[in-house]
């Protein structure tokens, strides 16, 4: 190694000691000599350079860490609470909507519905077992009563219309069952006089207290069923 | 949380001398080092997630550091001059020889190109080899080896040329 490039090697590196730079050391005390002064010359840079730390800095950058987080935390305890309080909002939202609001928006589509749900439940070769009595029994529930039969009545009870207590009547019909069903006045389900599906239609009529809904395969006669209602219907006060 | 905190600590309490150090020879004035020390430190507190060899946080921080201190200039001009700046108000007192030495030292230290400086100061107070410091500095390694070499070079020059200077105040 050449007086030059281990000048240049110390000069950079005052701790440098690989195998070349011991050698050259160590087999001339001029260099020795060199070596010792630039890690004098070290030393006092270290000396120069190692300015006192304020006191106390440590402590001071550990306090405004955490006051920092603490101000984070609290801004995210608000926004994680600001989170919560929306998200039950909409639950609360999602379930009001999805339990009282009707599925169907008039009462033709509900009746039908109904009906297509109940399919199979009743034939129109069901015994013929309800009596006028029994029939106004219930009746009384929706301050009407009926003065005679109207058809051959199978089956009578209440059942929920979209969530109303209602009656739900099967006649033996001409070729297939009649449903007719006594519904309480609703606001949510828009009246409508008349409706149909592929097979079944309906009808409904505007009582004093309650709809009364008639729906029957297409070879009843819708009107004929409803006269017979409208003569022997009779509403209380 | 805790271990984040107690990690947090423990940054603090064995890199924070250090960092100072490197912030005051970057811009020689203690209120300015402070101030970025701390904002180094705030910003190594939000992502010290990130940092996962702890080896690596001394690099890890001066390197937030020197961002630091580059944004500092983007928001405005340092309107004082060099020279000016590198006038060190040591307010100790200056008695020993040592300590003469010492602010005569500094002087010129901060009278160095900043070029020099910074690899010197990486070197001496970070520690760091001349492969880190080439990394940190983002220059070729002969770069800064021949910058620690002129460095050093300029500085035992002007420490050889005064001894009578010395003897002035050593009267």
């Amino acid at each position: 190694m050449d007086d030059l490039q281990f000048r240049r090697r110390i000069y950079a590196d005052p701790n440098t000691r690989d195998e070349d730079m011991l050698a050259a050391i160590h087999s001339d005390p001029a260099k020795q000599n060199f070596t010792q002064e630039l890690e004098s010359l070290d030393n006092k840079l270290f000396q120069a350079l190692n300015i006192e730390v304020p006191s106390g800095l440590s402590d001071k950058l550990i306090l405004r860490q955490t006051m920092a987080s603490h101000q984070q935390q609290k801004r995210k305890s608000r926004v994680r609470l600001a989170l919560a309080a929306s998200i039950a909002f909409a639950m609360g939202l999602t379930i009001n909507f999805m339990q009282f609001s009707s599925a169907y928006s008039n009462l033709g589509d509900y009746a039908i519905a109904h009906i297509v749900h109940e399919e199979g439940h009743f034939s129109n070769t069901s015994p013929v077992n309800v009596s006028l009595d029994s029939l106004n029994e219930k009746m009384a529930t929706f301050q009407g009563s009926f003065t005679a039969d109207i058809g051959k009545l199978m089956f009578a009870d209440y059942c929920r219309f979209d969530g109303m207590k209602s009656l739900h009547l099967v006649f033996q019909g001409a070729t297939s069952m009649v449903t007719v069903f006594v519904v309480p006045h609703n606001e949510d389900l828009e009246f409508t006089a008349n409706f149909t599906n592929d097979k079944l239609i309906g009808k409904s009529q505007h009582f004093k207290h309650s709809n009364i809904i008639v729906v029957a395969d297409k070879n009843e006669s819708l009107v004929q069923w409803q006269t017979a209602i409208n003569k022997n219907i009779s509403w209380s006060t | 949380m805790a271990t984040k905190q107690v990690r947090y600590e423990a940054l603090v309490k064995a890199l924070h001398g250090d960092l100072f150090r490197y912030a005051y020879w970057l811009c020689h004035d203690k209120h300015v080092a402070e101030d970025l020390v701390q904002e180094t430190f705030l910003r190594a507190w939000r992502a010290l997630d990130s940092l996962k060899d702890e080896k690596a946080a001394k690099s890890w921080l001066i390197t937030i550091l020197r961002r630091e201190n580059a944004r500092r200039f983007e928001r405005k001009r340092f309107e004082m001059s060099e020279y000016e700046e590198a006038a060190i108000t040591d307010t100790k007192s200056t008695s020993s020889e040592q300590e003469i030495e010492n602010y005569w030292l500094r002087e010129k230290i901060a009278q160095m190109p900043e070029e020099y400086r910074e690899p010197l100061v990486l070197q001496i107070i970070g520690g760091f080899s001349g492969e880190e410091i080439a990394k940190q500095l983002d220059l070729n390694k002969n770069t800064v080896m021949t910058r620690l070499f002129r460095a050093r070079n300029q500085l035992k020059e002007a420490l050889d040329n005064t001894p009578k200077v010395r003897g002035q105040y050593n009267g």
